[in-house]
This record gives C-alpha cells, structure tokens and sequence, in this order.
C-alpha cells in the first residue's frame, strides 16, 4: 500500500511537470506580452520617456497634460462620436439582416455569405475600395451627380468612414445575432402562431426580449472595437489623421504620439486613458443590462 | 466516428445548427407554391426583392473594384461595369513592378507561420489546462483569460520599445519577421477555445491509452489531438484570416523595412505614393481579398462556427 501511494505520488508530479511544460510557452507569451506591459505602461506613463530611455519623474503630470491637449480631446470626440453613430446602425443592420437571413428562405446560404462577405477581407483592400469610389471622379459623385472629395473633405471625412464601417463590420454583428436566435427555443414561437400573433408583433414582444444577451454581447463588442478604430482612419488619411485632423482617433494618435514621435510616457498614458475608457464603457454597459434583468 | 459521440463544443454546436437550420430550410415547400394566400406571395416578393438589394449594396463595390481592376487608367474615367478591352495589365503591373508578388509571398509566410504557432502551442496549452493537474493551475488559467481584457493599445508602447530594444540581450525586432512572430506566438482567446472543447471529449478514450501504456505526450498526439479537429479547424482559419489582414502590428514592426511588407501594408504604401493608380490599386485589393475569399467559400461551416463560438459564449 505504502509503494501504491508512492507511485501515485511520483504519478502526480510526472503529470504536473508535464503541464507545466505543455504551458511554459503560452505562459511566457502572456506573462511577457501581455502583463508585464500593463504594468510597465503604468509605470511609464508617469515619466518623461524618449527613445534614448528615461528623461525625467513627472509623477501624473502626462496624465494632466492630456487634459490640456486640444489634439487628444479632439481625438476623443472624433471617436466618441464614430463610436455613437456607428455602434447603433451596426446592431440594427445586423439585426435586420440577421432575422431575415434566419427565416425559411431559399439561397439563404448565399444571402448570409453576401451579407457577411465585407466583413472577411482586410482593411486595407476594403479602405482602398472605398477611396477609390468615393473619390471626386469616383462612382458615387457620379451617381449623386456631385463632385466632392468624401475622405479630403473635413466635413464628410469621418462620416465617410462610419459608413464603410458600417458597411464591412454589420455582417459580423448579422453572425452574432443569428447564433443568439438560434438559441431561442422554437417553442415561443408556437405559443405565439397560436395566440395569433402577427408576424411584426411577434418580433417586438417576444424575439427583441428574448435576444437581450445577444445585445448585450453585441452592443460590447462593437462598442469595443468602434473605441480602437485605427486602420480605415489611418489609410484614409495617409496616416496623418487629416484633413484637419478630422479622421485622427484615439489610438491614431496614439500611433503618433509613440512610434512617430517616439513620445514613449506621453503615449503609455494615452494607452492608459484608453483603456480606462474602454473598460468604464464595458462596465457601464454590464450595469445597465444587469438593472433591466433584475427590474 | 468517435467524434459523433463526443457532446459537441460551443463552437461545434453552432455549425451544426446552422447547417441543420440550412437543411430544414431546404426541406420546406418553395414559397411561391400556388394556392398560397396573395399576401403571402407579396410578403415573400418584397422579402427577396430587399434581400437583393441588400446583397448587391453589399456586393456592388467589389464588381467595381474587380472591373476597374481590368480597365485601363484612362478608361476609369467612364462608368461602365463591363471594361471594353478588359486586360490583366494592372494585375502584371502591380505583381511586378510594385512589388505585389513579394507582399503576397510575405504574406502567405507570415500568416501560416504565425497560424502553426497558434494551433500548435493553443492546442498544447488548452490541454493542459483541461485535462492535466498541476498547483496553480486555476490561477494561471484566470490570468491567461485576464490578458483578453488588456487591449492592444495599452500594450503599444511597452512592446514598441521591447521590440526596439529587447531586454537582457538588447536585440532589435524592429523590421524584423521574428518580431512579429515571437508577439503573436499565440493567442488567449483560441487558448481558451481549445480548452473548452478538450473540456467536452470524454475521458474514456486517454484511460483506455494509458492503459495501452501511453505516456502523456502521446495520449494528447495520437489521442486527443485528431479528436479535437473542429476547435482546430476553427483555429487555423480564423488565425490565418486574421494574420493575413492584420494592419495595425505590421505596420508598426515592418514599416521600414519594405522587403517584409504584406500585402495591406503594400496596398497603403501604394495608396500613399502613387494616389490615383486606380487599376492597379484595385487589383492589389483583389490579390488582397480573393485567398480569404476562397478559403472562406471552402470552409464556411468552420468560419462561422468560430466567429459565432465567442457570442454563443457571451
């Protein structure tokens, strides 16, 4: 009995030392790339920090600044304002689409592939695209009879890119909206055919409600990634953010601020503020769904 | 065969249902069958009619990227959808004098080696936390799903100057592939989704190998490795769907060097330089958007099944 235990207990280690050793890379990823900058970025962001290293303690003196800078706060109200405009008519085109695409339909596969086929090709292609037609001899001018500059013009930049925005990223909203219907049970809807509930009825009183975690999952996801917009901004613009810094978000700025001008405890405590943000939006959000679901 | 056994995954779960789903759909009477009620048939035009529309809003700007693509620069001046001397000039132009072929190569290296060390070290990872016992394990798990929290742009600046100058041995990963590679060695979130479906495979079969004798290793390579296909699956078009048009970090670590350019940062450098080259513009996006097309036409089941495990989750 006593060498049974014994061998359970080499048994024991031999299986840990091997999870430990299937973890240690996965775990070194993490630890190094992901943790350890969080804090290091806590760190710096509480210094004057240049290419050459450490220049100087500030203590939380790049944190006021940021409420100083006229360009930050610009940044922030150029993506505030994407964020509520685009973070709504993605969930509803998604929505939409999604009911649709869900109902007893022929060539329903290919309507969803349609719908969700923006979503899948890169930024880049898609923002190239989206030059070239809205450019002032581009397709839509041509369409509207006018001959503006959408991305060169400071007035119709940014709405520019909420529309492509809006455009490419619906149909992966329409994807997590059709796996949350799918979730309901066919059974309500019975209950329904059988009380003679109309179609537009049955949508309003009973699917909407019943979808709440999918709008919950939703509304963050796209909260989230409306707050980091970068890549459509950044290949519109040139990478400038401009014309007139009407297309420079949060996270462009940021770009600037750290690999152009290698402002490294200027630009930690932008990625900090942005979190903050990023996470009081999520948290926000979480006590808001939480107090419907209890009232 | 044992896989039909094997309660199915989040993941699994949804790409059942939506092929099940496609299935009934199928099944059912066409819905312009006469005998139906004129209301109907008229609800049932006006649902086709606004799917159609919505499909060719969805589509129609990569007709005109696809024709202008085989116009001629004067040519893009007129609006017609068909070019009257459609060429694959612009496309030989932009593969060899601009440099595309190469992006397209980086591109394709890029993104199956980062797609390997993910599947392989997700794999690995998300087996151990589901099936072996190790002190700390909870722990450590907590905090692999706390890294999902963490944002890329809190991570900018401390990666930036990591790369630049790494610690302890002062390498450059600036303008490098290692670079890239050693930042994207794996991802938390397919991490986790391993995990979870290694979670639902019964345990019957690795008792059954270790009965045979076999040792950890080989349990999880010849065992629980072909029975987790669809997580894996998932992973490796997702992975390499996301490397291939990944803009954000390869800009950052390849922007001066443009021998290591893929092809969303050739597309922005062209772009930049040389501003109204519109075929050629063009045909660079559709080299961009063609291979993910396809993979996405060929695996469309595993595509949606993976975007869809996170909301089932959520």
């Amino acid at each position: 009995m006593a060498r049974s235990g014994r061998g359970l207990g080499s048994e024991r280690v031999r299986e840990a030392l091997v999870g430990y050793a299937f973890i240690v890379i996965p775990m070194f990823s993490f630890l190094v790339f992901s943790i350890y900058p969080l804090f290091y970025a806590l760190y710096i962001s509480r210094y004057e920090w240049g290419i050459l290293g450490k220049i100087e303690p500030l203590g939380l003196e790049n944190y006021r600044e940021l409420l100083r800078d006229d360009l930050f706060g610009k940044a922030v109200k150029n993506t505030l304002l994407y964020t509520a405009v685009v973070v709504p008519c993605q969930m509803a085109l998604g929505l939409g689409m999604a009911v649709i695409v869900n109902q007893a339909l022929r060539f329903r596969t290919f309507f969803r592939a349609a719908f969700y086929f923006p979503s899948l090709a890169s930024s880049a292609a898609i923002t190239a695209i989206a030059i070239f037609i809205l450019s002032s001899d581009g397709l839509l001018n041509s369409l509207l009879g006018t001959d503006r500059a959408w991305f060169a013009d400071s007035d119709t930049a940014l709405p520019s890119i909420m529309g492509l925005n809006i455009w490419t990223t619906s149909g992966t909203m329409m994807l997590f909206y059709l796996a949350s219907l799918q979730s309901i049970s066919t059974d309500v809807y019975e209950a329904a055919a059988i009380d003679g509930a109309r179609t537009w009825r049955t949508f309003w009183k009973i699917t909407f409600p019943l979808l709440k975690p999918g709008h919950f999952f939703v509304l963050v996801v796209s909260v989230i990634g409306s707050l980091q917009l970068f890549d459509q901004a950044f290949i519109a613009s040139g990478g400038g953010g401009g014309p007139n810094y009407a297309t420079t978000t949060m996270v462009l700025y940021l770009f600037q601020t750290t690999v152009q001008d290698f402002r490294f405890g200027y630009g930690a405590a932008l990625g900090v503020a942005l979190f903050v943000l990023i996470f009081t939006l999520t948290l926000i959000q979480r006590l808001l769904f939480g107090r419907t679901e209890a009232a | 065969m044992a896989t039909d056994e094997t309660p199915a995954t989040p993941a699994a779960l949804t790409a059942e249902q939506l092929s099940r789903a496609d299935e009934a759909a199928a099944g059912r009477p066409p819905i312009d069958i006469p005998g139906r009620e004129r209301s109907a048939v008229t609800r049932s035009l006006v649902v086709y009619g606004l799917l159609i529309a919505v499909a060719l809003l969805y589509f129609v700007p990569f007709f005109w990227s696809v024709s202008t693509s085989l116009k001629t620069l004067p040519e893009t001046v007129g609006f017609d959808l068909i070019p009257d001397n459609p060429s694959l000039k612009a496309y030989r132009e932009s593969l060899t004098s601009f440099n595309f072929a190469r992006y397209f190569g980086n591109s394709v290296f890029i993104a199956t080696v980062v797609t390997i060390q993910n599947v392989f070290l997700s794999a690995l990872g998300g087996y151990a936390f589901a099936r072996l016992r190790f002190p700390g394990r909870e722990v450590l798990f907590f905090l692999v799903l706390g890294t999902l929290m963490i944002p890329d742009e809190l991570r900018l600046v401390p990666i930036f100057q990591m790369l630049t100058d790494f610690p302890v041995t002062h390498w450059s990963f600036i303008g490098s592939y290692q670079g890239f590679f050693l930042i994207s060695l794996v991802g938390a979130a397919n991490l986790f989704l391993m995990r979870q479906y290694f979670l639902t495979i019964p345990r019957d079969f690795e008792e059954a190998a270790k009965l045979d004798g076999a040792g950890y290793f080989k349990t999880y390579w010849k065992v629980m490795l072909p029975l987790a296909g669809p997580a894996l699956a998932a992973i490796t078009i997702l992975t390499f769907q996301g490397t291939w048009n990944a803009f954000f970090w390869p800009l950052i670590i390849f922007l001066g060097n443009e021998d290591l350019f893929t092809l969303p940062l050739g597309i922005f450098q062209f772009r930049t330089q040389y501003q109204t080259f519109w075929p050629h513009l063009m045909a660079a996006s559709v080299i961009a958007i063609i291979p993910i097309f396809l993979i996405y036409l060929f695996f469309q089941r595993y595509f949606i099944a993976g975007i869809t495990a996170a909301g089932v989750k959520g």
